[in-house]
């Protein structure tokens, strides 16, 4: 009987073994990357579907000379130093500082309102240059629609992570935030990022 | 408390390492989309960097490398699938000589 007890510990100390908290983290950041990996399937398939659009279309419109790639990579360096202060914000919550997690909570948001600002000036600018969800005037189709889908998708996704970060911010200036809470909105506002990497990368660059 | 400043001191300045080493793989990147090398190799390229990128964003700023082994593979598994999914999906792109079931 002891035997089996003392091993029945020994699986659940081990990080396989289950037990109460298998993955050592609280339910609420667990559930938030459990979020996150389901939202990273939804653009791991809207980003394989647009090389597969890609590869079979007969040419592809060169992107250096249809999107302005100043902007673009202003943007890269905004949602990447948006995410650096987050983490910043993250350390100050954590350290019961909310007053500098406030400020960082802050400037954070501005980087993002930049960003969707940016984004909507490229939009306006590609709309008006006759590009559509069928027809665009750089070539086949699917050109605009893979950009309107994917950056529209990910755009969506920083929109929802400023108002995310917001009530956050709201919450830490009246003082009823948690280190927990500060944490998972910069869960998701780092994944926001992640995805951008890989939009930068496949979808402007290569 | 002051040892504790300085434990907060020292993370704020991983975190702008952190920062620094990304906009230099950004910078990497843009670099690499203008490069005139071979489409392939540029594709590979691209790839070994946006994995690095999302390889440090996720462990410092997403605080992955403190956490257990279950949940840290169990955040790969979107890359898995990604991977899989690519290899179904992209050999019909390259012609009839990879269709292992041909219509006729």
């Amino acid at each position: 009987m002891d035997s089996s007890l003392a091993e029945q510990q020994r699986i659940l100390a081990s990080d396989w073994g289950g037990g109460k908290s298998p993955f050592g983290t609280s339910w609420s950041k667990f559930m938030m990357w459990i979020f996150i990996i389901s939202d990273a399937l939804t653009f791991a398939a809207f980003l394989i579907t647009y090389g597969f659009m890609r590869s079979i279309s007969p040419e592809w419109p060169k992107q250096t000379e249809v999107f302005n790639m100043v902007l673009i990579t202003f943007m890269t360096f905004v949602l990447i130093s948006s995410s650096a202060v987050m983490a910043m914000a993250v350390g100050a919550a954590r350290a019961a500082n909310p007053k500098l997690a406030f400020r960082f909570l802050v400037l954070t948001i501005l980087g993002g309102l930049i960003f969707l600002g940016c984004q909507a000036f490229e939009w306006t600018h590609l709309i008006e240059e006759g590009a559509r969800l069928t027809h665009n005037p750089w070539g086949v189709p699917q050109f605009a629609a893979s950009f309107f889908v994917i950056t529209g998708f990910h755009g969506f996704h920083v929109f929802s992570g400023v108002t995310i970060l917001a009530i956050v911010a709201i919450r830490a200036a009246m003082g009823k935030y948690s280190g927990d809470q500060v944490e998972n909105a910069g869960l998701y506002w780092h994944f926001v990022d992640v995805v951008w990497v890989f939009v930068f990368a496949f979808f402007y660059l290569l | 408390m002051a040892e504790q400043h300085e434990q907060h001191k020292i993370t704020y300045k991983l975190y702008l390492m952190t920062w620094g080493w990304l906009l230099v793989l950004t910078a990497l990147a843009l670099g690499l989309g203008y490069a005139p090398i071979n489409e392939r190799l540029k594709a590979l390229l691209l790839v070994c960097t946006t994995l690095a990128k999302i390889l440090v964003i996720a462990a410092i700023f997403m605080h992955l490398r403190y956490e257990r082994i279950n949940l840290i593979l169990i955040t790969f598994a979107p890359l898995v699938l990604a991977v899989i999914l690519f290899s179904f999906t992209f050999p019909e792109t390259l012609g009839t000589a990879t269709h292992l079931i041909r219509v006729r």
